[in-house]
């Protein structure tokens, strides 16, 4: 099994790269690829089993976007084909068909998701993320927990390929429900930090479906899901406030 | 309208100053609160001292500032500052009204203010220093801070351009800051702890900032503090104007050199923050006409304070009161490579949660995941005992640090901690604890000591 991790020396923000290190835990065997910045990716000329970017700064979002324009339709294609990406945070807005501060166009983004990001120069907006990831029509939903800690969000008119439902916290943007993206296997979403560290049922799924790895068990399952049981908790409780 | 207003907004802080003394409330912001709330521009009406040194960055304010004022005081001068409140706009404007008469007349000189990097549109259109140290540009809370370039940003767009700007150099990111600003480097050419590679988490300086290649580093001192060289395009750290050299840790003492005459002064502290930010204060005083033999006969005269760190001696054991800012991964990561890195077998306490979060919302962990917990994966630690609000979030975090789990131990409340140790003979016990948990890491404290007297009786 092969991850390519694209660009880790600038998309490394808030912890997202332990969504690496731990399925580096739960699947050994698996070979991961990091992919620099003028280092040509590894899906031009093979298919990951999965391929990942996290959370970066602004600068590192338009550096990730001039390192990719010229590929983008390869990654149409790994997308159409079923090649499994995971992508958290404000990489999500990479590809965007634009990134806008304030009224202003900063970037074209690499045009995959329509989707126009929305970002204030000088203003966080923070938030933890309680939602359900529903892997399909006979299964139980599965509670997803995190955060999220943002300059913007992102805005489209067709808009329906949501990730997880929102039950409480911020979806892709204040007026919708819907959390992230999914296609195919290509799974962003706005939380940041190791999602997949704090959600081990999500976790668990994703090994088995999106990587088709049905005999791997999660790492250290049992601190990870007691973890995650207080968390769920703590996060369905009315009384828990949810912005900063 | 605005005179009037500023006034009464001056004379309602001065009647809060009054009312807070008798109520024995010293060192809060609520004078510069009331001012601002009825005065939004109120840092712009009051008068301000003729000269005013600003320090801000990430880490080292406090200590730079206090280490500062106490050497002026040494020489017989005492400059307004905002030690005793905080480096946000309501802690500047408090500092700037005591520093005033009730009809608004400055009553100083000078003045040395910590500044809040983030809070730096809210200061810097209306204070404007005549000299601003910028210690570093790290990693901070990721809920208020983002992360440094974005502070670098905010500095950038907001430092008056009339600033002389006195910048570790050996932080590519603070050394960027405001580019057409005069400045000053200081930085330390060589120490025996320097590696050529960062082993941490966080590491924000990875590729050149000019051509994006990859950045060769020759010294690393933690994260992205050291020097660099591109490849690619011959980018570099900058030359330093007061470069540290020959640090000494057993005599305590490092090499500063300026303008090709080298002087040596005395270390405060042996951990490379500390040796930082004696450097800083050396190259601040020099900047301000200080005689070399002068500075150092001031630094003889000051101690750094030791509310982040102390130590005392209970019954054969060692108990070390850790501060471990908490939410900040970077300060976490030098706490635990300091302490991992000190001699002797030892059982740590982990309670830095962040307690004010327990009653709004909930801690965002993240930082646990910037932080290198794998610092404490090592033989001589023989128990971490975690403990508080996000002690399952550590336990975790342990577990993919590589602990197994005889080596840790939970604890659902903190005061009950002291009970799960074990206490091996001549051990040093660590408490970390965070900028929320203070009185409380007192309290756990008290509690190690009651424990090793009981179990000394039992004996």
């Amino acid at each position: 099994m092969k991850i390519e991790v694209l660009f880790p020396e600038i998309c490394n923000l808030y912890g997202d790269l332990f969504n690496i290190k731990y399925l580096k835990d739960c699947l050994p065997e698996a070979e991961i690829v990091n992919t620099g910045l003028k280092e040509q990716p590894l899906f031009l000329t093979e298919k990951p089993d999965l391929i990942y970017m996290g959370t970066t700064t602004e600068q590192g979002q338009i550096m990730a976007i001039e390192a990719l324009s010229k590929y983008k339709e390869r990654i149409h294609r790994c997308i159409e084909d079923g090649v499994s990406f995971l992508i958290t945070g404000n990489a999500l807005e990479v590809f965007c068909k634009d990134i806008y501060e304030e009224d202003e166009k900063v970037a074209d983004g690499l045009g995959i998701l329509d989707l126009t990001a929305r970002r204030k120069a000088r203003k966080r907006f923070n938030s933890l993320y309680l939602g359900e990831f529903k892997a399909g029509e006979k299964e139980s939903p599965i509670k997803i927990v995190g955060f999220k800690s943002v300059f913007g969000y992102a805005y489209g008119e067709n808009y329906n390929n949501e990730l997880f439902e929102t039950e409480r916290g911020d979806g892709l943007n204040p007026g919708v429900k819907g959390e992230g993206i999914r296609i195919n296997n290509f799974f962003a979403t706005y939380i940041i930090g190791p999602l997949l560290v704090l959600n081990p049922p999500f976790t668990r799924w994703f090994i088995k479906e999106a990587l088709m790895c049905n005999s791997a068990e999660i790492a250290f399952s049992e601190a990870a899901e007691n973890a995650y049981e207080d968390r769920v908790k703590e996060y369905s409780d009315p009384n828990t406030g949810f912005y900063y | 309208m605005s005179k009037l207003r500023f006034t009464v907004a001056l004379w309602a802080a001065k009647l809060s100053v009054v009312a807070l003394k008798i109520t024995k409330h010293n060192g809060t912001n609520f004078p510069g609160v009331v001012a601002l709330k009825i005065c939004p521009d109120f840092l712009r009406h009051i008068q301000k001292p003729r000269h005013i040194i600003g320090v801000t960055g990430t880490n080292g304010k406090t200590t730079v500032c206090n280490l500062a004022i106490d050497m002026f005081r040494a020489d017989g001068k005492i400059v307004l500052n905002n030690n005793l409140g905080s480096n946000i706009d309501s802690g500047i404007s408090t500092a700037l009204i005591n520093g005033v008469n009730i009809w608004g007349k400055c009553r100083y000189d000078s003045a040395l203010l910590e500044i809040d990097e983030r809070s730096a549109p809210l200061i810097f259109p209306y204070v404007k220093p005549e000299i601003l140290l910028i210690n570093n540009l790290t990693r901070d809370s990721i809920m208020r801070n983002g992360h440094p370039q974005y502070i670098a940003r905010i500095l950038t767009e907001e430092i008056p351009k009339e600033t002389k700007l006195l910048i570790n150099g050996d932080d590519l990111i603070a050394s960027g800051i405001a580019p057409s600003n005069s400045r000053k480097y200081f930085g330390i050419e060589s120490m025996d702890t320097d590696i050529n590679e960062c082993i941490n988490l966080i590491n924000d300086m990875q590729i050149c900032p000019k051509c994006a290649g990859r950045l060769r580093y020759s010294h690393v001192r933690y994260h992205h503090i050291g020097k660099a060289l591109c490849p690619e395009c011959g980018f570099s750290s900058p030359e330093c104007d007061y470069v540290g050299k020959n640090v000494n840790t057993e005599s305590m003492t490092m090499e500063i050199s300026d303008s090709g005459v080298s002087c040596t002064y005395r270390l405060l502290n042996d951990s490379i923050f500390n040796i930082y930010n004696v450097l800083a204060v050396v190259s601040l005083f020099r900047e301000l006409g200080y005689r070399r033999e002068k500075i150092c006969a001031l630094l003889e005269k000051v101690e750094i304070v030791k509310s982040r760190f102390s130590e005392q001696e209970a019954g054969g054991y060692k108990i070390v009161r850790q501060m471990s800012k908490d939410k900040n991964a970077l300060g976490a990561s030098r706490a635990f490579d300091y302490v991992s890195g000190r001699p002797g077998t030892k059982e740590l306490i982990l309670m830095m949660n962040c307690l004010g979060d327990t009653k709004h919302w909930s801690e965002n962990i993240c930082w646990l995941y910037d932080a290198d917990f794998e610092f404490l994966n090592k033989e001589d630690i023989k128990n971490i005992i975690v403990t508080g609000p996000r002690a399952k979030d550590y336990y975790l975090r342990l577990k993919l640090a590589g602990l197994p789990d005889e080596k840790l131990t939970f604890v659902e409340k903190e005061l009950e901690a002291p009970s799960s140790l074990r206490l091996y003979p001549g051990e040093s016990i660590y408490v970390f604890y965070g900028t929320d948990s203070i009185a409380l890491g007192s309290r756990v404290v008290e509690n190690i000591k009651k424990v090793i007297t009981e179990r000394g009786d039992r004996q």
